[in-house]
């Protein structure tokens, strides 16, 4: 029964900021490559941009968020992570499934109530 | 009985719920300026007896603070 779905997925990456920007492109598209080396398909990248962290990750204080659209098998994510967590330009990785690709990444804001 | 008593002593305070206010359906946690208002200076997730959202909505703002938490976009303690 091991049934192996397409699915869409979300990562959130966090790339060390002390990289310069040559190395910080090598290391997306090593991101990216291994996606579609995993018979995966990238469909958006969005460059967050330098952020502080909001606590300490191994000493460091900022970094460099990327999130990446990609639809892949669900058995490759097992292999996708390890990959991730081997990169050590990698400060932290999260996936998610997806239900579409947005446009772009923006949020209405609530309107106060009363 | 003694509830509504309660609300006629200290006068009527029912909030409703933002999310559910604003027509939401999915809380995000990259939504950080959202995230931030339910939450305290230090960090801690408010109750959701305060801030009067849905227990729906709760579950899934609780749920994206933490995805937030983990990806360093909001502090798991904050000092003030």
């Amino acid at each position: 029964m091991a049934k192996s779905r397409t699915h869409l997925y979300e990562g959130m990456y966090i790339l060390s900021a002390t990289l310069s920007e040559d190395a910080r492109n090598k290391a997306i598209e090593k991101i990216t490559s291994s996606i579609q080396h995993h018979a995966g398909e990238v469909h958006k990248i969005f460059e967050q941009g330098r952020k502080k962290l909001a606590y300490e990750i191994g000493k460091r204080k900022e970094g460099f968020y990327y999130i990446i659209y990609f639809s892949a098998s669900s058995s490759s994510m097992p292999e996708l992570w390890r990959e991730y967590q081997l990169n050590e330009d990698l400060i932290r990785f999260m996936t998610l499934r997806a239900e579409e690709v947005p446009e772009k990444i923006e949020f209405k804001a609530l309107v106060p109530t009363e | 009985m003694s509830k509504r008593t309660g609300d006629a002593v200290f006068g009527k305070r029912r909030k409703s719920c933002p999310f559910t206010a604003a027509g939401i359906k999915h809380i995000d946690y990259k939504d950080v300026d959202t995230l931030s208002q339910f939450i305290t200076e230090r960090g801690k997730i408010i109750p959701r007896r305060i801030t009067g959202v849905s227990l729906r909505h709760q579950r899934m703002l609780a749920q994206a603070i933490k995805r937030a938490r983990y990806m360093a976009l909001l502090p798991f303690v904050a000092s003030e």
